[in-house]
């Protein structure tokens, strides 16, 4: 049951009665008997709310960025016509509007209401309840109630970073040679023979073929193809803190649209925690490894597996990725190294590329890392990616008071220790890429595609 | 392909109850909340049953007013007015300067005892002839007690002992006695001095008997009276043989203090629709709290992820610089950066000792050696605009080569 704003007036109405009236005492009596009743009234002739059904369609697949639309259906077989508002309750961060709409459903007919969703982070969003307010004849009480109309939409990585990949692959194509290549070079494996042409080096001619093809025939040469990438993902504590811009507005935050009580926020924008950006990175890598032939396998971890895709095919990587990636959060807790290390070593059994993306913070890497790291680097070939942060940089650059000073100086105390803790990865014959947040997708990539035609993998 | 998926639910996955895109009600019926609350509902019956008869069966008692002799709670003096009355001393309760005078009129010697004079009328009390006493801090005493000199502070109210002639005081011993202190005039008697001068009990003749004043009345209430020998000295004060006009503080004010023509007050002045309107206004502000409060379905509450920014240490440990004024760490800072990027431009190995690299730097940029010595390995900054210099100079070598 619910009230309206009408009864309220007719009671605010009743005042001016009361105060009028020659017998105060019976007026008021009546106005109440009167609202009273009026409002049985309406909760009496009002369409009941519990027999509607209620039908959903629509999206539940959407990158963060994108609009979703989502459909409901609401069927009214119950004998009166319902008439009043309803709401599709969903949570603040998929910014679902309208927040409320307006409903009227004749008996035995069924009406559509179409929400659309801008969520403002990834994960998986779900409508709580549909809830009706059905108003009776008078407009002065209503029914309402409640009904579980369960819908969910996944809000995916946006994987921003694509914009990137027509021209690694254009590099990439580059170094597989569309024209295979005559010369044998480190990283490159037998492709085919073909027929010698004139300008061909002499040096590739394979004699043995010739001799039995009675033609010269030469080699040729491609780089190495079908060699194993594996992702991982460090969701740990320290990839919870926020680098950069945001490049979508309000992803990560509150939902500001509806909120009149959401304040401004003086500070900066705190911008994309750091596993977004590596999950952009990671995204790039994927795509790119998998059109150069790679098998790519991706695992999240911090202290347990939060996910992990082995053997996806070509063509169904991405869309496992970001569907797997879509639910991740960062985890306020310590990472587990030395579990990560042993949840590498028992998946990737034979030799692979280990893209780790966490943070090159030499604390954390001290105590987590670096002593579990030569059982890994032994086994496989280890690639350290790491986010760096914008703001620190801008600090290391202030100058002018003695607190700019100050700042400047613990900046670059931070920026030292982590040139040194990449320096001893190096050592350890691990590669490193530190970059900033916009540009570390296209640095990994460049990383992956100069140890490909180094033939490293 | 195996893909392991986190709990948090596979996207648009059917999940117990309706079936994907169906539907189903949870509000409760009728019934299903009568049967969830029942319990609830009945023990609030059962609590305002008990309420109500606790209420009905409760009795009343009469009036309650400090210094009353018909009060029985610890502020009332009924004990004392029994104490009197078993000893045969007639106790009338007044309540106005009408009904003491009407006493006094009666003839025969009478004690007036006043406890309280808010709404009567001094001059008309003060011609009444005879004993008086007079307890506690009372308006117009003046008029009442002329002669007698009010201390502007109050004393505490504690055990004090006589120290005087006066027979009622000194057979009755230590009481307790304080509030108002005074000054007798000429041939009174003053006992139980005060803290700072004067007495808290005057006794002296005036209006044709013995007026009495004491500073706090507290000695004559049921809580104190049988403590010291407070129960001894209000016998005494108040005597025996005469009867006693007990004037106390009216229950409501008197006619004449009111508004209106017959001494009606404010609310019965005003016309009866008023107050029917007051309530019919908190009827209608009922009903507005009744629909704004009722939600629209359910809140929706959200698990967020953390907002904190990665740069929140570093500008932590500047801070922390900042407050200790740690220059020397700031330099090290500073100077371990410049070092570390100017090696490689100049050619070293990131081995490179202090001199190489200031042996270095000096031919690179023509600076003073010692200079560029002082800058990158000196003492720390004696102070903070040293600290700022510092780090100009820092910047202004690199510059330099970076530019040559």
């Amino acid at each position: 049951m619910a009230l309206t704003g009408r009864a309220g007036l007719v009671a605010a109405l009743g005042i001016v009665v009361v105060l009028l009236a020659p017998q105060p005492g019976a007026a008021l009596a009546g106005v109440c008997l009167l609202l009273a009743a009026a409002i049985v009234v309406d909760l009496v002739f009002a369409g009941a709310v519990r027999p509607l059904r209620f039908h959903r369609s629509g999206d539940t697949l959407v990158r963060l960025g994108q609009r979703a639309t989502v459909e409901l259906i609401v069927e009214n077989p119950g004998g009166r016509r319902v008439r009043g508002v309803l709401r599709d309750a969903w949570p603040p961060s998929a910014n679902a509007t309208p927040r409320t709409a307006a409903l009227d459903v004749p008996k035995g007919e069924r009406r559509k209401i179409v929400v659309t969703l801008d969520p403002t982070r990834r994960g998986d969003r779900s409508s709580v309840a549909v809830t009706v307010r059905s108003l009776g004849p008078l407009g002065l009480a209503a029914r309402q109630g409640s009904h579980r109309s369960p819908w969910t939409v996944r809000v995916l990585p946006p994987f921003l970073s694509r914009k990137h990949l027509p021209s690694r692959l254009a590099r990439l194509r580059e170094l597989e040679g569309q024209h295979p290549a005559l010369v044998r070079g480190q990283g490159t494996e037998f492709d085919s023979l073909r027929e010698y042409v004139i300008g061909d080096d002499v040096r590739s001619i394979d004699w043995r073929a010739t001799a039995r093809r009675h033609d010269v025939v030469v080699r040729t040469w491609r780089p190495e193809r079908d060699r194993r990438v594996l992702i991982v993902l460090d969701t740990g504590r320290t990839s919870a803190g926020r680098v950069g811009d945001a490049p979508i507005p309000m992803a990560g935050a509150t939902a500001g649209g509806s909120g009149l009580l959401v304040r401004p926020d003086p500070r900066p924008a705190p911008g994309w925690p750091r596993l977004d950006w590596s999950m952009d990175a990671a995204l790039l890598l994927a795509a790119l490894a998998a059109r150069a032939g790679d098998q790519v396998d991706f695992l999240a971890y911090d202290r347990a597996v939060r996910a992990w895709v082995a053997g996806a095919s070509r063509t169904e990587l991405l869309s496992s990725l970001v569907n797997v990636m879509a639910p991740i959060e960062a985890e306020l807790i310590e990472a587990d190294s030395q579990g990560m290390v042993a949840s590498i070593l028992s998946r990737a059994k034979r030799r692979c590329l280990v893209v780790l993306l966490t943070d090159l913070n030499s604390a954390s890497l001290d105590e987590g890392l670096m002593p579990v790291l030569p059982q890994l680097s032994s086994r496989h070939l280890v690639l350290v990616a790491g986010v760096s942060d914008p703001r620190v940089a801008a600090m290391a650059a202030r100058r002018g008071s003695a607190e700019d000073v100050y700042d400047a100086a613990a900046a670059e105390h931070a920026q030292l220790e982590r040139r040194r803790i990449t320096a001893r990865l190096r050592r350890h014959g691990v590669e490193v890429v530190d970059a900033l947040p916009e540009d570390i997708a296209p640095a990994l990539a460049d990383a992956y595609l100069a140890l490909k035609a180094a033939g490293r993998l | 392909m195996s893909v392991v998926i986190p709990p948090t639910a596979a996207p648009a996955g059917p999940q117990a109850g309706p079936a994907p895109g169906g539907s189903q009600p949870t509000s409760p019926t009728t019934r299903s909340a009568w049967t969830a609350s029942r319990m609830i509902v009945l023990l609030g019956a059962i609590l305002i049953l008990v309420a109500v008869i606790g209420v009905l069966i409760a009795p009343t008692r009469g009036p309650s007013r400090p210094l009353d002799p018909a009060d029985t709670s610890l502020a009332g003096s009924k004990a004392l007015a029994e104490l009197l009355r078993s000893r045969g001393v007639q106790v009338d309760r007044v309540d106005s300067v009408q009904a003491a005078s009407d006493m006094a009129a009666r003839g025969g010697n009478r004690l007036l005892l006043i406890t309280d004079t808010t709404y009567f009328d001094e001059d008309t009390l003060s011609r009444i002839p005879g004993d008086r006493l007079i307890v506690g801090d009372v308006f117009g005493l003046q008029t009442l007690a002329p002669g007698v000199r009010t201390h502007p502070e109050a004393t505490r109210t504690r055990s004090r002992e006589p120290q005087c002639q006066l027979p009622a005081a000194r057979l009755a011993g230590s009481a307790y006695m304080g509030g108002r202190a005074f000054d007798a005039p000429a041939g009174g008697t003053g006992c139980y001095p005060a803290t700072g001068g004067g007495h808290t009990l005057v006794s002296y003749p005036n209006a044709g008997g013995v007026t009495t004043v004491v500073g706090d009345g507290s000695f004559m209430t049921n809580l104190h009276l049988p403590e010291d020998g407070n129960a001894a000295l209000a016998l005494n004060l108040i005597g025996s043989g005469r009867p006693v006009t007990w004037l106390i503080r009216p229950e409501r004010p008197p006619a004449t203090e009111l508004p209106g023509e017959r001494g009606q007050s404010m609310y019965e002045l005003m016309p009866d629709n008023v107050r029917w309107t007051v309530y019919m206004a908190i009827i209608a502000v009922a009903v507005t709290a009744l629909w704004r409060g009722r939600r629209l379905g359910p809140v929706v509450a959200e698990r967020l992820p953390v907002i904190v920014r990665a740069a929140e240490t570093v500008e932590g440990r500047g801070r922390l610089y900042r407050a200790r004024r740690a220059r020397q760490r700031a330099a090290d800072s500073l100077r371990a950066g410049t070092i570390d990027r100017l090696t490689p431009r100049l050619g070293l190995t990131s081995g490179a000792g202090p001199q190489e690299v200031v042996a270095a730097l000096a031919a690179r940029t023509g600076q003073d050696s010692h200079q560029v010595g002082a800058a990158l390995y000196g003492q720390p900054p004696a102070d903070d605009a040293a600290l700022v210099a510092l780090a100009g100079y820092l910047d202004f070598i690199e510059r330099q080569v970076s530019e040559l």
